[in-house]
């Protein structure tokens, strides 16, 4: 499954005004594996996310699934690609379940009638996110971590094939945390492309089958994710040694059985 | 029962009890401002004729009412601010001086009015002109990638510019005693002066620009996600955007053109619903133009029952009620912020 491109980048390029973001980036990412997008702060991984979500103009060539992606409308767009930000700015006294079914706008008529699919597909994305306990909570009153599981949920509700995420680890506890993790790779195995902006190098380890490192927005390695999170590109972009001697390390109850 | 259907229950309960509510506040009040006011309705001769006057100044009050209303919440909606009303883009105001102006032609005898308008028609007129204008120059800036900021910043401009001439032209009435009462009644508000033909000429602007905004309950329920997360999600966002902008001037022009300059009812009517009937705007739209009606028919049965030497200007009495309201509603989401 790995062979089909889901996004192909050629010379793509983001810029601010005169300040270059991301200069010349090129790579390309099939589909059935999760891929880490590694780099130290104001590297570019969330501006890159961006861009491949449609949330930036750039220049250089996009194509997503095949197609090029200026040729793609917003709701086209949206149901191949989903992206869940690192800080979302929703805040509103919505009920969890019709947040995440904000993930189906794509699919609606302008009557805004969700049929069976739709229903299945919010159902499918709760249970996955372990979300559907707070169903009926107003989205404004749950906590941090707990609004970034209801926002992945929403971004599964899309049944997009690309998924991006940006930093979805960060306040999550350990149980989540690892079970995001374990949930990312089961998306991977059912022919999703994941693409993950990770801080975590020993995360990114964990999970991904390859990792793109970005340096002050230029892409400085890419490759298995063995290749990237090795000595030599971690000691040249974060400029820290690995040391491969840690003491203990956790794993859900589901990983129990598979060496870690 | 799953917990998301036993509280959806809940919230279906709790909508249709604020729409029975809504409803019964709408009938009472059209029944008050029809029964209340001066003259007798006791007299035969009188009856149908203070009827029709009542009815039409009730039909006024309740399309700007419900316009005024409908616009807060989409405002409120697409700038993700509960603090902001239809005022925000600068519309209000370009059809408030819009207004004023086609006053000014029409006493002064200006060519301008003698188009092939009836005079009655040339404030609604000059009111929709003054509102498309403003709108034509926030269109401008309102391109697929600007910033809401840069949106309010126009708007607010817009606002300026056009108070600073609304108050020009009020200093220029002042040497007709007319002209200048005429001025001061149209900025404060007021819904007594309405013809059967001026209504009938908005009563369809309000309900298309109502049910515009209705249709599009899922693009402003994304939007409060914000521009990027909606945008993601497959909203056209700059297109969401104009056509909220383009429709809310259409109301605010409308709700002016019959009921002058009213304040306060596009800001306190979504906020005092948000609680009763949710956030989606689906629901909040239809109860928001119920009660913005129902509100300012109330406010102008108070206008003419209110003793006083003359006639209290709408506007007033929307300020005097609205703005408590709006500090009790802010303080109990103050209370509730802190309680958790």
């Amino acid at each position: 499954m790995a062979d089909e491109a889901l996004i192909e980048a050629q010379g793509l390029t983001v810029r601010r005004g005169n300040h270059v973001l991301l200069d010349q980036i090129s790579f390309s990412l099939g589909a059935g594996q999760v891929v880490a997008l590694l780099g130290p702060n104001g590297a570019g991984k969330s501006t890159l996310l961006k861009a491949l979500a449609g949330l930036l103009p750039f220049s250089g060539e996009l194509r997503l699934d095949g197609r090029e992606a200026s040729q793609l409308g917003r709701p086209e767009r949206a149901r191949l690609v989903a992206y869940v930000p690192q800080h979302s700015a929703l805040d509103a006294a919505l009920p969890v379940r019709d947040v995440v079914a904000h993930g189906r706008f794509a699919y609606r008529d302008v009557w805004g009638r969700p049929d069976r699919r739709d229903d299945a597909a919010i159902d499918r994305a709760m249970q996955l996110t372990d979300t559907r306990r707070l169903a009926g909570r107003s989205f404004s009153r749950l906590s941090y971590g707990e609004r970034r599981l209801v926002l992945l949920a929403r971004a599964l509700a899309t049944e997009a094939r690309v998924l991006l995420l940006d930093e979805p680890t960060a306040a999550l506890d350990v149980t989540h945390a690892l079970g995001l993790l374990h949930l990312l790779r089961d998306l991977a195995s059912r022919g999703a492309l994941v693409m993950v902006a990770l801080h975590q190098l020993n995360e990114a380890a964990q999970v991904s089958d390859r990792a793109l490192l970005l340096a002050s927005g230029h892409l400085v390695a890419a490759g298995s994710a063995a290749e990237v999170i090795s000595v030599e590109p971690v000691r040249r972009v974060y400029g820290v040694e690995i040391v491969p001697a840690a003491q203990f390390g956790f794993r859900t109850p589901a990983e129990k059985d598979t060496p870690p | 029962m799953h917990p998301f259907y036993e509280f959806w229950r809940a919230a279906l309960v709790k909508t249709a009890l604020t729409y029975a509510v809504l409803l019964v506040l709408l009938v009472g009040s059209v029944a008050l401002a029809l029964l209340v006011g001066h003259g007798s309705l006791a007299d035969p001769a009188l009856r149908s004729t203070l009827l029709g006057l009542r009815a039409t100044r009730v039909g006024a009050a309740l399309l700007a009412g419900a316009a005024l209303a409908t616009g807060g919440a989409v405002v409120q909606g697409v700038f993700r601010d509960p603090l902001v009303s239809p005022s925000i883009l600068g519309t209000t105001a370009g059809a408030s001086l819009g207004g004023q102006l086609a006053m000014l032609a029409l006493v002064s005898g200006s060519p301008l009015a003698n188009l092939a308008v009836s005079a009655e028609m040339v404030l609604p007129l000059g009111c929709l002109l003054g509102a498309g204008l403003s709108l034509a120059i926030v269109l401008t800036f309102c391109r697929e990638r600007t910033g809401t900021l840069t949106l309010i910043l126009t708007g607010f401009i817009l606002s300026s510019l056009f108070l600073a001439l609304s108050s020009f032209i009020t200093s220029l009435a002042q040497d007709s005693w007319d002209m200048s009462r005429a001025v001061v009644s149209f900025t404060l508000g007021g819904v007594g002066g309405v013809s059967t033909r001026q209504l009938f000429a908005v009563l369809p602007l309000v309900g298309i620009g109502i049910l515009a905004c209705w249709l599009w309950s899922d693009n402003l329920d994304l939007l409060l996600s914000g521009e990027d997360e909606a945008g993601s999600l497959g909203v056209e966002v700059g297109r969401a955007r104009r056509w909220a902008v383009t429709w809310v001037a259409v109301l605010a022009a409308a709700a002016i053109a019959v009921g002058g300059n009213v304040g306060f009812v596009g800001l306190i009517v979504p906020h005092t619903l948000r609680p009763l009937v949710g956030v989606r705007h689906r629901r909040l739209i239809p109860a928001c133009a119920l009660l913005g009606g129902a509100f300012l028919v109330a406010c102008d049965v108070i206008a003419r029952v209110f003793p006083s030497r003359s006639e209290l200007p709408l506007g007033v009495i929307t300020g005097i009620i609205g703005a408590p309201v709006f500090l009790i509603l802010l303080a109990r989401s103050q209370r509730e912020v802190s309680h958790g």
